[in-house]
């Protein structure tokens, strides 16, 4: 029970009343983002990484935590009350959540979708606590080949599974590396493709390409779109937010079954929460058709819970990836992961031993987001739905704004304003033609992480590319990597021969 | 990489003809083949790519593999998905939207334009003239290229909305922002 003090003792870092307001601030914020139109978690996290910077780390991480769950809420939210998911995980959520607001039960959708977050996330959080140090130490056991391994898993992974077409999905990973090796090269010091500028030898900042990639490209493609396309209005929010006892009993089973999908897929790099809570919608479905009464198509209440809470259960799975191996599974665990490189922490399985009092106040402060979520959504999701309506000009005019502003403060540099503002360019062409942006986020995160480890690997052994393939270890990933992409293959012809039938 | 940007407002111009007469197969070869353009970005990239790896100054001494050895893993790659992306956009045009617009381009340029520039002023206007100015005027172009409709309330919405950041930030959270032409009256 060594964890269970452990984390004792990070509860009582986190519960100071700064670091509870700290929290809050971040729950309410990013709830505030996510719920914008247009605006999804991943973003909620860039924007707000640059104010988090003035705090001492354990303070920033514990707003993150808030801004992080806060901004998924969101997502849901406008898909619920919208039909427009704020990111690709509340889809899944917002087919028979948007059904139940038409029928005027759009609180109930909300709390439905309130509290499979926070089930979700709280069996998925408990279970990093007990499992996240145990894999810690199996990842000491990892080398350079193993972590070239599991970095070359992320990308295909993340570049074939998430985006619609393999080619698409690549060509968005291959950006995000060149991205990624602009600056000094760390092993030779050679100056790598910075056309001698002084600004970019330290490479292209993370924030810089987030905030480019995932805002300023949001704020492009709205006003390319804004005079074009027809407006949508949002579903009025009424009643009471909370479930009857028999709604409450429908929705737990669906609630834990969809945790159930979620736990394992947020230690998989596969970019995200999508295959999980699309895998948990359609098991829902499945067995929908078979109850008496079918509810799904007229706003089943199990519709909502089960991709919901498999949503949150993939983050906060992620979570512990992210800590115990370093590694981001999601665009959004890989902004954390430029969050803590700026403090100077390198998450991985020397987190645990090095900032062990830090990682543990940052698991208890999940647990603390979580419960601030439940108390913020659950009694003012009405209030939420108020911020639908901002006049849009305003609302992305100080989107904007903020873009300018997090971008300067973390750097106080013109060249960098200057770089974000081509980067958001690429974004929105990218976007335009339907180009995936999370493989450009893994590429650049961990692009450096997959030179340097393939780089040393090849040093030590002398040049012998052999070396990559040795272990046992890599054999496994390979292997799984294989087992992946035949499943999506299979998943895309078995999907074109339904589609001809 | 501002090559990016100019071959987007050009190929914008190209895949011009596209809605205006309801997408007829003899609207061109362009209707539904802009997503071209990805593949020439692609491309470019992959130019700058081979650019640096020529002229590379490799330390002595540099272990093998060295500096170009990624690198150039990356720059292949670009060129061969390049290529991919030419085939793909050759053979499975995108589909032209058949519904009543009468638009000339998919995009809106004039908006995109607007903001863009917006942006770019603010980026150079915001050490000579201050934080309160820039971003007081990057609010209202964008808002105004966004379709509001009440120009001289934005003025006003916009000074408030900078000076608020200005405040919270600045004197509440110590982020330094620039304070251009009006430094002294409120520094």
């Amino acid at each position: 029970m060594e964890s269970l003090n452990l984390l004792l003792d990070g509860f009582s870092q986190a519960l100071t009343p700064m670091n509870l307001l700290w929290v809050f601030v971040g729950a309410f914020l990013g709830t505030a983002v996510g719920v914008l139109p247009g605006l999804g978690s991943s973003m909620a996290v860039a924007l707000l990484l640059p104010v988090t910077f003035s705090l001492d780390p354990v303070g920033a991480f514990i707003m993150f935590a808030g801004v992080y769950f806060g901004g998924l809420f969101g997502d849901s939210t406008m898909g619920i009350l919208m039909n427009t998911p704020g990111g690709s995980t509340a889809i899944a959520t917002t087919f028979e959540g948007h059904r139940m607001a038409k029928t005027g039960r759009a609180p109930q959708a909300l709390a439905t979708s309130a509290i499979g977050a926070f089930i979700g996330g709280l069996i998925a959080t408990t279970l990093v606590v007990f499992f996240a140090p145990k894999l810690a130490e199996i990842a000491v056991l990892f080398g350079p080949a193993e972590y070239f391994a599991l970095a070359i898993f992320a990308f295909i992974a993340t570049a074939s599974v998430v985006s619609d077409s393999v080619v698409k999905g690549l060509s968005a990973l291959a950006i995000g590396l060149m991205l990624a090796v602009v600056g000094i090269d760390g092993i030779s010091g050679a100056s790598r493709f910075t056309a001698d500028v002084p600004q970019l030898f330290d490479g292209v900042s993370i924030i810089v390409i987030t905030v480019g990639l995932l805002a300023l490209g949001e704020v492009f493609h709205v006003a390319a779109r804004i005079h074009r396309d027809p407006k949508l209005s949002a579903v009025t929010v009424s009643g009471r937010p909370y479930l009857s006892k028999r709604e409450f009993r429908e929705a737990l089973p669906a609630w834990l079954r969809g945790t159930a999908y979620g736990v394992p897929f947020g230690v998989i790099p596969v970019g995200g929460a999508e295959v999980p809570t699309f895998m948990a919608y359609g098991t829902e479905r499945r067995l929908d058709r078979k109850r008496k009464m079918p509810q799904f198509g007229k706003g089943a209440i199990r519709g909502v819970a089960a991709p919901e809470a498999a949503g949150n259960a993939t983050s906060g799975t992620a979570m512990g990836a992210l800590l115990a191996l370093g590694l981001p599974t999601s665009a959004t665990a890989a902004i954390m992961l430029a969050a803590f490189q700026q403090y100077g922490l390198q998450p991985g399985p020397m987190l645990f031993e090095r900032n062990s009092e830090l990682v543990w106040a940052l698991l208890a402060s999940l647990f603390v987001g979580l419960v601030m979520l439940l108390v913020l959504n659950l009694p003012f999701a009405p209030l939420w739905a108020k911020l639908l309506l901002i006049p849009k000009p305003y609302l992305y005019a100080g989107i904007t704004v903020f873009c300018g502003l997090g971008v300067y403060a973390t750097s106080a540099a013109v060249s960098d304003l200057l770089i974000v503002l081509l980067i958001g360019a690429l974004g929105f062409v990218l976007r335009r033609y339907g180009f995936p942006l999370a493989p450009i986020m893994i590429g650049v995160v961990l692009g450096p992480l997959a030179e340097t480890s393939l780089r040393n690997a090849m040093m030590s052994s002398g040049g012998e590319v052999s070396v990559l393939v040795e272990s046992p270890v890599t054999w496994a990933l390979y292997g799984v990597l294989g087992l992946v992409l035949l499943y999506t293959v299979w998943k895309r012809l078995n999907t074109r021969v339904r589609q001809d039938v | 990489m501002s090559v990016d940007a100019q071959s987007a407002a050009t190929t914008g111009q190209t895949d011009g003809g596209t809605g205006g007469t309801g997408g007829k197969p003899e609207d061109g070869f362009w209707v539904g083949r802009s997503g071209l353009m990805v593949a020439g970005i692609l491309v470019v990239i992959g130019l700058y790519l081979t650019h640096g790896i020529v002229t590379m100054d490799v330390p002595e001494g540099a272990k093998i593999p060295g500096p170009k050895f990624f690198p150039v893993l990356i720059t292949i790659a670009t060129f061969v998905l390049a290529g991919l992306l030419v085939v793909q956009g050759l053979r499975h045009p995108e589909p032209v939207p058949q519904d009543a617009t009468n638009y000339r381009m998919h995009s809106d340029w004039k908006s995109l334009g607007i903001v863009f520039g917006a942006f770019l002023a603010f980026a150079l206007l915001l050490v000579p003239v201050g934080w309160l100015l820039s971003a007081a005027l990057l609010f209202w172009c964008v808002s105004h290229a966004l379709g509001s409709k009440r120009p001289l309330f934005d003025i006003g919405l916009a000074l408030v909305f900078s000076s608020c950041i200005q405040l919270a930030f600045g004197a509440g959270l110590g982020l330094t922002l620039p304070g251009g032409i009006l430094e002294g009256i409120y520094g």
